[in-house]
């Protein structure tokens, strides 16, 4: 497979003969090497499970920051290269806060996945210019930083998001990729036990799960895809709850973990 | 001596001739010119708001010191099925203004995939007249409309920079210190006192709004020579936007 491969492999912006970009390719392929993120749309709210890979005991857990708040009412994962994602997650972070400035409203969670991806885009030499030149920009106020010649990203952003938020329409789950595609899903995973997350969560997934089923859902197939026993330590999570018209993004403390741990290890027990 | 006095100001003190020679005073001589980009086209614009409907209205009057270019230029645009504007100011910056509008609220609308509300409506507005502080569109904007939570109608009273506020009742233009006064009295109960803030407030009906709206304008249109011609009415309600049009005075 990769003998055929010749120059085009090379050029992000060269497509090959058979009309494929494969940085981009690669950059699909970076992800299936991170850590399994799990997203789960219920009733009432969105819940994300993470894993973290805490590869020695001499490293501090907490330091290892997988779910990020993007805004009040959303939040993100991330599988793959985690550093390219600070990138993507500062955009949305400052697109959110664009949104409330010029029109004093919290931004539409698909429209969050929409900024990322249109970031996502920007590499090699569609990258030059500024950072924030959407139309969108109203009051002149954007936070573009990046006016001179370095370009946002030489390669595409080696990372997919699951973006969990909640708006005027309710609770959504949203994944981005490398390629700038972003999908709504019910439920989905990615990152290295993505493919095997998915046809369990396939299997399992009702639209009528309450939240903690959501939480015990998420748990049971992270545990299932996880190399190491999974603990508080070595997971994140997080949930958007319904809050008036929007939603509030909460990521669990180390308590709230365990106590959701314990109410997974006490419903699968009797099976 | 002095060719074109009018135009020309000589700025002379006694320092300067006494102490400058006739070339230096002949460079101390300013000419000025007059830039005045801003004209003042008149006109009255009011915003009233009720518990479920908003009425906009102004005059279609267009002037220019004592004539009258047009009889029948519309100082109001609806904007979404929700919420109308009404500019008072330079008519050529209130066009722009609300071409400006029109246009950010079209893109809105494929970017989220949803009409803009009342309140980002207003917030985009400031915006708008704020970015432009150092050289300020010259319009003086009454926003109306319903809001998109609770259905309850609500106008915002805008200066040319972008200051707003959320009222109930706003009135600009050339006929403002004729018509709010009446407003505060007939409807927002200002001068009653002995009520609590919450309860001075008159309840009227749309139809009675709307007849207050027509009074106030044949009432400017009598003592303003700036408003007249026709009132434009727009009453904005849970089911869209309703449109009317009565003849003022015309002379």
């Amino acid at each position: 497979m990769f003998l055929s491969r010749s120059e085009y492999d090379r050029g992000v912006n060269t497509f090959s003969p058979e009309g494929r970009l494969f940085q981009v390719e690669y950059a699909l392929e970076a992800i299936k090497l991170g850590s399994t993120a799990i997203g789960i749309q219920c009733a009432d709210g969105v819940v994300l499970a993470v894993e973290k890979r805490v590869s020695s005991p001499l490293i501090e857990p907490s330091s290892i920051e997988k779910i990020v708040e993007i805004d009040t009412h959303i939040g993100a994962t991330m599988s793959g290269l985690t550093a390219d994602a600070r990138t993507l997650i500062q955009h949305a972070r400052v697109e959110a806060q664009n949104h409330r400035f010029n029109y004093e409203e919290p931004m539409p969670v698909e429209s969050i996945a929409q900024a990322v991806c249109d970031l996502a885009l920007r590499f090699g030499e569609s990258g030059y210019g500024e950072d924030d030149d959407d139309a969108d920009n109203g009051g002149g106020e954007g936070g573009g930083t990046n006016k001179d010649d370095t370009p946002i990203m030489s390669r595409p952003f080696g990372v997919a998001l699951l973006l969990a938020g909640c708006d005027e329409h309710g609770p959504a789950l949203y994944t981005t990729d490398p390629s700038g595609t972003y999908t709504r899903w019910l439920a989905t995973a990615i990152g290295a036990g993505g493919e095997s997350a998915q046809a369990t969560l396939e299997e399992r997934y009702r639209r009528s799960l309450s939240l903690t089923e959501a939480e015990v859902l998420a748990l049971e197939v992270l545990r299932q895809v996880m190399e190491e026993k999974l603990n508080a330590m070595n997971i994140e999570m997080a949930c958007v709850l319904p809050d008036g018209k929007h939603g509030r993004f909460q990521i669990y403390s180390t308590e709230r973990l365990k106590a959701c741990i314990e109410r997974m290890s006490a419903t699968d027990s009797p099976r | 001596m002095r060719p074109q006095e009018d135009q020309t100001r000589f700025t002379e003190s006694s320092w300067m001739s006494s102490n400058l020679g006739p070339s230096a005073q002949q460079a101390l001589i300013s000419h000025q010119r007059s830039w005045s980009p801003y004209v003042d086209n008149g006109g009255t614009v009011l915003a009233l708001a009720g518990r479920d409907y908003a009425v906009v209205a102004a005059d279609t009057r267009f002037s220019v010191g004592f004539s009258v270019p047009s009889r029948n230029l519309t100082k109001i645009v609806r904007l979404t099925d929700q919420a109308v504007l009404a500019s008072a100011g330079m008519g050529a910056d209130r066009q722009y203004l609300h071409k400006i509008l029109r246009s950010r609220l079209e893109v809105y609308k494929y970017q989220h995939q949803k009409q803009m509300s009342l309140s980002a409506i207003a917030q985009l507005l400031s915006n708008t007249l704020y970015s432009r502080r150092f050289f300020p569109i010259y319009a003086f904007n009454v926003l109306g409309g319903i809001d998109d939570n609770t259905g309850e109608g609500f106008v915002f009273g805008y200066d040319a920079i972008g200051s707003f506020e959320k009222v109930k009742v706003v009135c600009s233009g050339s006929g403002q210190t004729l018509v709010q006064p009446v407003l505060d009295q007939q409807l927002a109960g200002r001068q009653k006192y002995d009520l609590p803030d919450d309860q001075r407030m008159a309840s009227l009906s749309l139809d009675e709004a709307i007849e207050l709206t027509r009074d106030v304008f044949n009432s400017a249109a009598e003592r303003d020579i700036l408003t007249g011609d026709a009132v434009e009415i727009y009453a904005v309600t849970g089911s869209g936007v309703r449109y009317e049009r009565h003849s003022l005075r015309q002379d």
